[in-house]
C-alpha cells in the first residue's frame, strides 16, 4: 500500500529530523559538526533497553533515557568542545567528536555485544493499530510521529519566542558579543548540548521501539544520515531539519516500495552533495541567523 | 609473519599520508577508506577479470579514485571547509552502500582472487610517496600549501587559486589511498565492503601528527603494530585510540593540526604572535 508506505516514511522522516535538529542546533550556536551525536543517538537505544530490563516502565525508560543522554551531551560537550571554541578549530572540535563517538561504539559493544539486541514491551504497545479510513497504523508510530513532532514544536518555540532561545541565538551570532552583554555562553553551550544529545537519545528510543531491536551501528548509518539531511535542510536551520528529514523519510519509504532499497543511502548523499553545489546554505536560508558565509 | 608487517604498515603509512596530503591544503577527509575501497575494488576486477598488471591495474584505479574525488570535492570546496568534511562523510558511506549493492563484485560477500602484492612492491610504494612527499616539503610548492592551509584569503590575495589547491590536494589524496586499496587488497587475495572502509586512516595521520611529513607513518605505524605486540589490546582498538587521540587534542589543543613548525624551513619571527581570529 502506497499511502501506508507513505506515513511510514513520515513517521522515519520525524525520527531523522529528531536527530538532525540536535546537528543543527549545535552546528548554529557553535559552529562544528559534532560527530557524537549519532553515537548518543545509538545509546538512547541501549539505554531504553537497559532500564526496561532493569523493570523499568516505558514512561520511566523514556525519561531516563532523555536524561542520560542529556547527561552525555555535557559530556560530550566538555571533553569535545570546551577547549575548541575558536572559530579556526572547527577540524580539532570534529576529530575530538569523531574519536569520543569511537569510545562510545566501542564501549557499547563491550556491554551489550555487537548483535541487536531485542527490546520488547509488556502488553500489545508495540503491535497494536488502529485504521484510520481503511489504513492501518500502528499507535506506536502515530506516537513516535506526534511526539517527536511536538518536541520538535517546542524547540522552535523556546528557540524563537523565549529569552533563553534569544540567548542562543544571540550565541550563535557571536559568541564575544554575547558574552559582553552578559551572557553565560558556556552555559548557553551546555544548554544546547543537553537538549540536542536529549532529542538525540529520544530518537533513538524511538528507533528501538519501533524496529523491536536496538543495534549499535546505527549511530553509523541512520545517524550520519541524519548529518547529510542537516546539510540538505540548510546548515543551523531549525525548519530546514524538519522538512529535510521529513523528505528524506518519504523518498526512502518510497524507494523501498519500489525496490531500490539498497541506493536509498547513496541517494541521500548525492543529493545533498547537489545541494551543496546549488545552495550552500541549504534549501532553507537560516533560522538561527548568522552573518552571510563567506 | 614479517611479511605481513611490511605491508600493512606500509600501506596504513601511504593511507595515512594521503590523509597529510589533504590536510596540506586545510581540509579533513573522512573519505580516504572510500578511496581505499574504490582502488580495491577496480584494481581487482581489472586484475582478476581482465588480466591487468597489478601496477597497471592500481595506478587506473588511483586514477579514477582521484577523479571521484575532485568531481565530488569540487561543489564541496566552492565553499568552506567544514563543507567538504560532510561531502567526505558522504562519499565514504555511499561508497560502501554501492559495492554492497553491485553484484557483479560480490556485494556484501566480498571479492575476491587479487594476488601479487610482494613486500617490495609496498616498500616501493612507500619509498616513492616518501620521495614525493619529502621533495614537496623543500619546494615553492610547500609555501603555496602552507598559505592556502592558514589564510585562504590572504593566499587568494597572492594569487593563489585556494579550490584549484585544495582540490588538486585532495584528488592526489584519494590517488595515494586507492593505490595503497589495491596493494593492499592484492595481498589479502579477498575484501569485503566493511574491511576496506576503515573509519582510522584519519587517525593514523592525527596521532602521529600533522606537523610535517614524519609524523603520519609514525602514527600508522604505532596503530598498525602495537596491538600485534601488546596482547588484549586488539580487542580495545578503538576505546584505546580513541582516547589517545582526544587526550592528545586536549593537551595540545592547537598542537596536532594547528602546524606550528610547518616544514623544516619555517623560521619562528621573533615577538610574532599566532593570528587572533574574532
Amino acid at each position: 500500500m502506497l499511502a501506508e508506505q507513505i506515513i511510514n516514511g513520515v513517521v522515519l522522516g520525524s525520527m531523522y529530523a529528531l536527530i538532525a535538529q540536535g546537528y543543527t542546533l549545535v552546528f548554529g550556536v557553535l559552529d562544528k559538526l559534532n560527530f557524537a551525536h549519532g553515537e548518543i543517538f545509538m545509546l538512547g537505544g541501549f539505554i531504553c533497553v537497559a532500564s526496561i530490563a532493569l523493570g523499568a516502565s516505558l514512561p520511566i525508560a523514556i525519561l531516563v533515557t532523555a536524561i542520560i543522554a542529556g547527561l552525555l551531551g555535557l559530556v560530550v560537550e566538555f571533553i569535545g568542545f570546551r577547549k575548541f571554541q575558536s572559530p579556526d578549530a572547527h577540524l580539532t572540535a570534529a576529530l575530538s567528536s569523531f574519536a569520543i563517538g569511537l569510545v562510545i561504539i566501542d564501549l557499547s559493544q563491550k556491554i551489550w555485544g555487537a548483535e541487536s539486541v531485542a527490546v520488547t514491551l509488556p502488553g500489545t504497545l508495540q503491535t497494536a493499530a488502529v485504521s484510520i479510513g481503511g489504513l492501518r497504523i500502528v499507535v506506536l508510530r502515530l506516537a513516535i510521529l506526534v511526539i517527536s513532532l511536538l518536541l520538535m514544536l517546542a524547540l522552535y518555540v523556546v528557540v524563537t519566542r523565549s529569552s533563553l532561545g534569544r540567548r542562543i541565538r544571540a550565541v550563535a551570532e557571536s559568541p564575544t558579543k554575547a558574552a559582553l552583554f552578559g551572557i553565560n555562553v558556556t552555559r548557553i553551550n551546555q544548554q544546547v548540548f543537553f537538549v540536542a544529545s536529549m532529542m538525540a537519545g529520544l530518537a533513538g528510543l524511538a528507533l528501538a521501539l519501533r524496529t523491536g531491536y536496538a543495534s549499535s551501528d546505527v549511530g553509523f548509518t541512520f545517524g550520519l544520515k541524519a548529518l547529510a539531511i542537516m546539510a540538505i535542510g540548510g546548515m543551523g536551520d531549525l525548519r530546514g531539519a524538519l522538512i529535510g528529514g521529513l523528505l528524506i523519510g518519504v523518498l526512502e519509504a518510497l524507494a523501498f516500495h519500489w525496490g531500490l532499497g539498497q541506493l536509498a543511502d547513496v541517494f541521500v548523499w548525492l543529493l545533498m552533495i547537489v545541494i551543496l553545489l546549488m545552495r550552500p546554505s541549504g534549501l532553507f536560508g537560516t533560522l538561527i541567523s548568522k552573518e552571510v558565509r563567506a | 609473519m614479517i611479511q605481513d608487517y611490511i605491508v600493512f604498515v606500509g600501506v596504513n603509512i601511504v593511507l595515512a599520508w594521503s590523509v597529510y596530503v589533504i590536510l596540506l591544503a586545510g581540509s579533513l577527509s573522512f573519505a580516504n577508506g572510500g578511496f581505499m575501497a574504490i582502488g580495491a575494488y577496480v584494481s581487482g576486477v581489472l586484475t582478476v577479470k581482465f588480466g591487468f598488471p597489478l601496477v597497471i591495474a592500481a595506478l587506473i584505479s588511483g586514477i579514477a579514485a582521484g577523479l571521484i574525488g575532485v568531481l565530488a570535492g569540487f561543489p564541496a570546496l566552492r565553499t568552506r571547509g567544514i563543507y567538504l568534511m560532510l561531502v567526505t562523510v558522504g562519499i565514504a558511506v555511499s561508497v560502501k552502500a554501492v559495492i554492497e549493492s553491485i553484484d557483479y563484485v560480490g556485494g556484501i560477500q566480498g571479492f575476491g582472487g587479487m594476488v601479487g602484492t610482494t613486500p617490495w612492491h609496498v616498500v616501493g610504494l612507500v619509498g616513492l610517496v616518501g620521495g614525493g612527499l619529502a621533495l614537496l616539503s623543500r619546494s615553492p610548492l610547500q609555501r603555496i600549501l602552507d598559505a592556502v592551509r592558514e589564510d585562504e584569503l590572504s593566499a587568494a590575495s597572492l594569487g593563489i587559486n585556494p579550490i584549484y589547491v585544495k582540490l588538486t590536494c585532495f584528488g592526489v589524496g584519494a590517488f595515494l589511498a586507492a593505490v595503497a586499496g589495491s596493494f593492499y587488497a592484492h595481498y589479502l587475495i579477498h575484501v569485503s565492503p566493511d574491511q576496506v572502509l576503515s573509519v582510522f586512516i584519519v587517525l593514523y595521520a592525527v596521532l602521529g601528527g600533522t606537523n610535517n611529513m614524519w609524523g603520519p607513518p609514525i602514527g600508522a605505524a604505532i596503530m598498525t603494530l602495537t596491538p600485534e605486540f601488546v596482547r588484549g589490546l586488539e580487542a580495545w582498538r578503538p576505546t584505546a585510540f580513541g582516547v589517545v587521540i582526544l587526550c592528545l587534542l586536549l593537551i595540545r589543543p592547537d598542537g596536532l593540526l594547528a602546524f606550528r613548525i610547518a616544514t623544516t624551513r619555517t623560521k619562528v619571527v621573533a615577538g610574532s604572535k599566532p593570528k587572533q581570529s574574532t
